[in-house]
């Protein structure tokens, strides 16, 4: 019999709306690392248009196994639904089903959707090193074929980039490569912008400062956000809806579960 | 592909340092191979070649005179292993004097039969033909002080009922031998003009130039020899036991041929070795570079993944980049060779003839290492990329 012991958890209540972007039933990812097994569960998940999530927990926990396969760049292990919902040009609402493209190995349209839809902000940046600022920014546009508009133009402004444009990333701080980062993350106007740790690296007070900037401006391109973080009073005033996850672990500490609902 | 193309141009050129080194790595392997492989190239095929293409070396002389019918003649023209082949007339009656204009001598010449694509005329676009045209020997063209072009004086002479005849006719020199292919005073001309000598001196008429004599009698044509060229080396052995079956013997160079054939296998095989054991080194060395290279981008080839490039972009992106390489290192290469070789040459100048080299490429060997460098580096490239694709972007981007 396998003793556990509860190490982190709330509950808190969703407030759904109809829009629901991700809707996930079952999903499972399994990792191993040096002996360690660790499993992520997420019983049901949904989450919807215009929401504002945030992911709190320890490292190693599983938030950026979660963020991942969000993402679409980590296959769930196993899964029972993993359904994808967003509006093309039209305004029509098309769903893509993500479990069947990964069993299929269809990655290309993975690629696609991971292209138009979603804004990923890494968290070391994952600026490229041999581009400048704005080349970076603009990378997210131009893959997409679209040309420079004034959304590039004001995020520059309000990330305190201007002085920045022409330098490579290696010239800048640790913070205003993360601006950067969220930047080119939001720069293609996409459906859902997630961010893992994206101010871990910064001081408390630029962290704030940088949190505060990129919840303004998801809110006021109407982004869905998910941000993973270890610190919750870092980000609490800024009106995030707290997933709710258990972590559980044998005593051994030879497998640790998390599990996911929201 | 163009985003992508620009990407790894981009990263290229930012870390030109590393690609630096890269294309020199490529160089020092491939421009030593080069200059390997032009030594081969100058020396043995062409010293070797030029032996083999001595069109001495195929020629088949028969060694007496006989009678050989224009129907054997024919036969023997038929045979695919032929070159060239023209029926000589009585050595005795194939001789004329000449003179011109810008000489004071008089030079009597051996007159040697000719037609088209003659061995040892490959140089003279036009060749002899019928009774006012000839090639003249170097020897000949110098005595006579005339060149191509030039209008000379031939004639011949023969006693017919007690009485001496002389008849002239005006010849264009068409083109000069080179000294090797005649080394004696004489003139290249077409074998009707060496018949109506013959008959000439016979005391037959000839209705053609309209020189008078006795009709001739309608017994069958023979020819007492003739001139014979295989088509390559190989086929002087078939085509002489050919021709010892029928009771001709010849002279050949055969004995020279094989020596020949022996060491240019040998010298082959030895280099053939070495410029195996380049292109295993080269190949090696490209391919651990470009592997190495992929290996080290993995967290940018994440990266890209990630903002939503696709596979195929993906894989392009370290091929854009080894093309770069090989095209800049094959210039490098290449640039190498022409200054290695000139240095060889010029070393070697003073034992070589006007226009030989040791060191020597063709355009198409240029091409082929090319070829060869894009091939290997596209494959060892697309091998890396294919392996970069398969690694979960989500564990890329998480690689320090």
């Amino acid at each position: 019999m396998m003793g556990r012991e509860e190490i982190d958890g709330s509950i808190e209540q969703p407030a759904r709306t109809n829009d629901v972007i991700y809707d996930l039933r079952d999903v499972y990812k399994n990792r191993e690392a040096e002996g360690v097994a660790f499993q992520l569960t997420i019983p049901i998940l949904q989450i919807s248009r215009g929401e504002k999530i945030a992911l709190i927990g320890q490292s190693g926990c599983g938030k950026s196994t979660l963020l991942d396969m969000l993402a679409f760049i980590s296959e769930p292990t196993k899964s029972a639904s993993f359904v994808f919902n967003y509006q093309d040009k039209d305004k029509k609402w098309l769903q893509q089903d993500i479990d069947r493209l990964w069993s299929k190995h269809q990655y290309n349209p993975l690629c696609e959707t991971r292209r138009h839809h979603i804004g990923y902000v890494m968290q070391t940046g994952g600026l490229l090193p041999y581009l400048t600022v704005q080349e970076n920014i603009n990378l997210s546009r131009d893959i997409l074929g679209l040309p420079s508009d004034d959304t590039t133009e004001k995020l520059i402004n309000e990330l305190g980039l201007r002085y920045h444009l022409k330098k490579r990333p290696n010239a800048l701080s640790t913070g205003e490569r993360q601006r950067v980062a969220i930047a080119r993350a939001l720069a293609h106007r996409p459906e859902i912008v997630i961010a893992d740790e994206p101010t871990a690296s910064l001081d408390p007070f630029a962290s704030k400062t940088v949190m505060s900037i990129f919840m303004r401006l998801v809110e006021e391109m109407g982004i869905t956000v998910i941000v993973a973080s270890h610190a919750w009073d870092d980000i609490k005033e800024l009106g995030l809806r707290r997933l709710s996850h258990h972590s559980l672990r044998s005593p051994e500490e030879l497998k640790t579960e998390t599990i996911v609902t929201g | 592909m163009i985003q992508i193309s620009r990407l790894a141009l981009k990263d290229y050129l930012n870390e030109w340092q590393i690609s630096i080194c890269y294309i020199f790595a490529l160089a020092a392997v491939l421009g030593p191979m080069m200059v390997l492989f032009s030594l081969k190239f100058g020396i043995v095929s062409g010293m070797f070649d030029q032996l083999i293409d001595d069109p001495r070396n195929r020629e088949l002389r028969p060694v007496y005179s006989g009678r050989f019918s224009e129907e054997w003649i024919a036969e023997l023209q038929q045979r695919s292993d032929v070159e060239f082949l023209v029926p000589k007339t009585r050595s005795l009656a194939a001789s004329m004097l000449l003179k011109s204009k810008t000489a004071p001598r008089i030079i009597s010449v051996e007159l040697v039969p000719t037609g088209k694509n003659d061995p040892l005329l490959p140089h003279s676009k036009e060749y002899p033909k019928g009774f006012d045209s000839i090639v003249l020997s170097k020897s000949v063209a110098k005595k006579l002080a005339v060149k191509a072009g030039d209008t000379i004086e031939g004639s011949i002479q023969r006693h017919y009922l007690g009485v001496t005849e002389r008849k002239q006719l005006p010849l264009r020199v068409v083109s000069i031998a080179n000294s090797s292919a005649f080394t004696r005073d004489g003139a290249f001309a077409s074998i009707e003009m060496l018949e109506a000598f013959e008959n000439y001196r016979d005391g037959q008429e000839v209705p053609v130039l309209k020189w008078a004599g006795s009709k001739p009698n309608d017994e069958k044509k023979y020819f007492t020899s003739f001139r014979l060229f295989s088509k390559s080396i190989d086929d002087v052995a078939g085509l002489q036991k050919w021709l010892e079956g029928k009771g001709v013997e010849v002279i050949t160079q055969i004995d020279d041929i094989k020596v020949v054939q022996n060491m240019d296998k040998t010298l082959s095989t030895i280099y053939w070795a070495i410029a195996l054991i380049g292109i295993i080194g080269f190949s090696t060395s490209l391919g651990s570079n470009l592997w190495a290279n992929v290996e080290r981008k993995r967290r940018d080839l994440s990266i890209i993944r990630v903002i939503g490039f696709s596979t195929s972009n993906l894989i392009a992106f370290p091929i854009v980049q080894s093309l770069l390489t090989v095209i800049f290192g094959w210039l490098l290469a290449v640039g190498i060779y022409l200054g290695v070789s000139f240095w060889i040459n010029a070393l070697m100048a003073a034992q070589l003839e006007v226009g030989e080299r040791v060191c020597m490429l063709l355009p198409e060997h240029y091409a082929i290492s090319l070829a060869l460098a894009v091939i290997l580096s596209v494959f060892v490239a697309t091998l890396a990329g294919i392996r970069a694709a398969f690694i979960e972007p989500a564990q890329g981007i998480r690689e320090i």
